[in-house]
């Protein structure tokens, strides 16, 4: 991510911005390195402002008040969250040691296919899995985090696959010449350095399943997507902004947090 | 009565939402592709060093937030963006695509910076030391050479639409949602399983169609110099 | 700073600025952020139709000058002028269409077919297509890649040795009076590259362009140039023939640049054309002369075979090894380490014995003919 102004024309122009950067200091580095970081949080705040400014300029009629009840916002909340949570968990258990078993010499032949369809699955809609989860068990949370799992799966594993194919292969080469054993290969050297790429899918899974599970509410397993669907039957304009905004901030919010952890795992195993 | 007997004696109505469907994100990702590439060339920088307080070099600043924040909006989920647009647009098709069209402006702007700026360094060298100018670098031979990037930007984004736009049936967007709504809405009746099954699995046909359609298009449009 | 402007400004005679085709004056490059000049206060000057070799440690300025030359890189100060007029502040994308440019890898643009790489400056420039296509096809030809089979693939179906051919040809297909090179064989293996640098030789002797050619290869700049001008840290060191500069290097840098197998790599320098030789007889009379000449036989077409006398040597014992007279003193060397023998005889175009060079010649001092140094 650090892009932003480190190429150079000639080895003269080189050690100039080498030396720039020393006179900036640590901070200015920090700063190139992960403004992203920092901006994200910035449009969450001013998100979050304008939705307190909006409410507040309101007059919300007991229904709308009822809806957007403080208790009533933090149990759909908490709901959501141990549905994005619970589903996330699963996937990584599921989809992680399945993409190291796929990335396996016996199992090459059948990456390829596993990746292709991974791809074209992205089409599957998430909504759609969700939905038939219903008529396979029953409403409710067990099914909402079946489906949510389900829905998530593929996209994780097709991550997972691609990240242990992108560990350099000289340096399997190098352990396996040291006499180090397949299973020690991939214990000591594939794996940690596939760290990065987990943590990575860890972040795809959980902004995938916090966004289908907006959806949940639709087979009667609650979350935040509640607000939204109650806001359309009532007809509240008031309760659709604000349960958008809501969503909106939570997504940005736990995206953001999976960025920072993601940058850790990142800059510490190099 | 099975699927099939079902898909068949509800062909037209089923036929129409895939058409619908179809259309739908044709037109997102065409005008959402359309800016991304326009805004991707915008802020593309002849210099990969752009001296400090250029133009260029702020529209390195502008492609660095232009990506971070377009990335961002990707994270919200498709049900807050219906909702947040819904008072402004309205119930129906708009909001639907506007939606669709914001959720293809990240991949499709992240592959066309991409390819614009990893086309090889001794070939823009060499371009500008035959003397060409800035505009025709860009156009005639960086984004020839990124074309094949952009497009697999465009494709991807093209088979994440198909399963956004399902949720646009909330805002009553058209398309294949419809079908999922009605027949989760009918749970327990007959046919209300069929229907959702019909909704889930036309998108993949509908995604099936695309890739025909960008497998031709990659066909006639990459040049062959560069073709694998 | 004196000593090297001495330098510079020794080499052409005065009033020779006529004949200089591209001049740089007082050129000077800070990059932004940048304190030190990568390239301070530089006067050079560049004959018509001659290659100048600009040579030294990465990060020397070497680049950068060429690129000013070009203005792909902009002076922070000074004057360039081509042909006696000053470019320093014209178009620049015009002025580099007029300029041919040579890059390590070719840069042939991968879309473009062969043929269309080539005629992209003409194209700039306005020319019709049938001259495009026939100015291409004339010039493959130059470099040795048959048209037919060439002009319509693209570069990568082309080797690395194959594709910088055809940068070459794309530099010269407006015929510019002035071409830079950057590195042009610095990608390319050893083998391919030796024969590119002959061909490239060759050609310039039919086109006769002004070059400037940065290379960090000291075999390659002995050997393509006609002037060497070494650099270090943003100066110009040393601007003077190869021969020059391996002899008399003008201060220690130069001469810790050049290195230790200078006088090795002297041998190459020296036509053994320009050597007065020792006699060589080929009469079977003369056998037994007192004067110390070599005798050897000949065969019918009268090219010498074997030794029939050596003085003070057993001559049946050595063999008799040839080296053309238009190679250079390390080819001779060459030959005679190879064939373990202590001389060897010189021979002309027809085969026949010119001379005879010893071994003993090359510690005790080799004599070029008088007149000819």
């Amino acid at each position: 991510m650090s892009t932003a102004t480190t190429e150079t024309v000639d080895s003269q122009s080189d050690v100039a911005v080498l030396e720039e950067e020393k006179k900036q200091g640590r901070f200015a580095s920090l700063w190139l390195q992960h403004y992203d970081l920092v901006i994200l949080p910035g449009i969450i705040v001013v998100l979050l402002l304008a939705l307190l400014l909006y409410i507040g300029t309101r007059d919300l009629d007991t229904i709308e008040q009822r809806v957007l009840a403080p208790d009533n916002l933090a149990s759909l909340l908490g709901q959501h969250l141990w549905l994005a949570a619970l589903s996330t968990i699963l996937v990584l258990v599921i989809a992680v040691p399945l993409g190291i078993l796929l990335s396996r010499r016996a199992a090459r032949r059948v990456q390829g296919p596993v990746l292709a369809i991974g791809g074209f699955a992205q089409a599957l809609p998430p909504f759609g899995v969700l939905l038939l989860m219903a008529f396979a068990f029953n409403f409710g949370v067990t099914t909402a985090v079946i489906g949510l799992t389900l829905a998530a799966l593929l996209p994780v594993l097709r991550n997972t696959v691609i990240g242990l194919q992108q560990v350099d292969q000289s340096l399997i080469e190098a352990a396996r010449g040291m006499g180090m054993s397949s299973r020690q290969t991939l214990f000591r050297v594939e794996v940690p350095l596939a760290v990065p790429v987990i943590v990575a899918g860890l972040r795809v899974a959980l902004v995938l399943n916090v966004g289908t599970a907006t959806l949940a509410s639709y087979i009667g397993a609650g979350g935040l997507g509640e607000l939204v669907q109650q806001a359309l039957r009532l007809n509240r304009i008031n309760v659709l902004l604000v349960a958008g905004a809501i969503i909106a901030t939570v997504a940005l919010l736990i995206d953001w947090l999976a960025g920072v952890a993601e940058r850790i795992v990142v800059t510490r195993s190099g | 009565m099975n699927f099939l007997n079902y898909l068949a004696s509800n062909a037209q109505q089923i036929i129409f939402l895939t058409q619908a469907h179809f259309l739908v994100v044709l037109i997102a990702v065409g005008v959402g592709s359309l800016i991304s590439v326009v805004l991707g060339l915008a802020v593309s920088t002849g210099e990969p060093d752009p001296p400090r307080y250029s133009v260029d070099w702020f529209a390195a600043g502008v492609r660095e937030g232009g990506l971070v924040f377009t990335a961002a909006l990707l994270t919200v989920p498709s049900l807050a963006l219906f909702a947040l647009f819904l008072p402004i647009t309205g119930l129906g098709v708009t909001t639907a695509i506007i939606v669709l069209i914001i959720y293809t402006l990240y991949t499709v702007l992240r592959n066309t910076v991409a390819g614009l700026t990893t086309v090889d360094r001794a070939v823009l060298e060499s371009a500008r030391g035959l003397g060409y100018g800035r505009m025709r670098r860009l156009l005639t031979i960086q984004l020839p050479l990124a074309w094949p990037v952009i497009l697999n930007g465009i494709r991807v984004t093209t088979l994440i639409s198909i399963s956004i736009a399902v949720v646009g049936a909330v805002v009553q967007g058209p398309g294949l949602g419809i079908l999922l709504l009605n027949g989760i809405s009918r749970i327990g009746a007959s046919n209300s399983f069929y229907q959702v099954l019909a909704g889930t699995l036309l998108c993949l046909v509908v995604a099936a169609v695309f890739e025909i359609f960008f497998a031709i298009v990659q066909r006639l449009t990459i040049p062959r110099g560069i073709r694998v | 700073m004196s000593d090297t402007a001495d330098q510079t400004t020794s080499v052409p005679e005065p009033g020779a600025g006529q004949t200089d085709t591209i001049v740089l004056e007082g050129v000077e490059k800070i990059y932004p952020g940048s304190t030190q000049p990568a390239v301070s206060q530089l006067d050079m000057r560049i004959p018509k139709g001659e290659i100048v070799m600009l040579i030294g440690p990465s990060g020397c300025g070497k680049t950068t000058t060429l690129k000013m030359i070009n203005r792909l890189i902009e002076p922070t100060a000074g004057r360039i002028l081509l042909n006696d007029k000053d470019v320093t502040h014209v178009n620049g994308d015009l002025l580099r269409r007029e300029i041919g440019y040579v890059i390590q890898q070719g840069g042939l643009f991968p879309h473009f077919s062969i043929a269309d790489n080539i005629g992209v400056v003409p194209k700039m420039l306005g020319w019709d297509k049938q001259r495009i296509r026939e100015r291409a096809d004339e010039l493959l030809h130059l470099v040795g890649l048959e048209p037919s089979t060439f002009r319509d693939r693209y570069p990568r179906q082309l080797s690395g040795g194959q594709q910088q051919r055809v940068g070459v040809a794309r530099a010269l297909a407006a015929d510019p009076p002035v071409m830079l090179m950057d590195e042009p064989f610095g990608a390319i293996d050893p083998i391919t590259r030796d024969r590119l640098q002959d061909e490239f030789l060759e050609i310039q002797r039919t086109v006769g362009k002004t070059i400037a050619f940065v290379t960090h290869d000291l075999q390659e700049a002995v050997k393509l140039g006609d002037k060497i001008a070494v650099f270090a840290t943003g100066k110009l060191e040393q601007y003077d023939e190869p021969e020059t500069i391996l002899t008399r290097p003008a201060n220690d840098f130069v001469s810790d640049f050049v290195g230790g197998g200078a006088a090795v790599r002297r041998l190459s320098l020296l036509d053994l054309a320009r050597l007065e030789l020792h006699p060589i007889e080929t009469d079977e009379r003369a056998v037994g002369n007192q004067n110390g000449t070599p005798v050897a036989e000949v065969d019918g077409s009268g090219k010498p075979v074997s030794w029939r006398h050596l003085p003070g040597a057993e001559a049946s014992g050595t063999p008799l090894v040839t080296v053309p007279l238009s190679g250079t003193v390390y080819d001779a060397v060459d030959v005679m380490l190879d064939g373990s023998a202590s001389l060897v005889a010189v021979v002309d175009e027809e085969g026949r014995a010119a001379g005879v060079l010893h071994w003993n010649d090359l510690v005790g001092g080799l004599r070029t003919r008088k007149g000819d140094a």
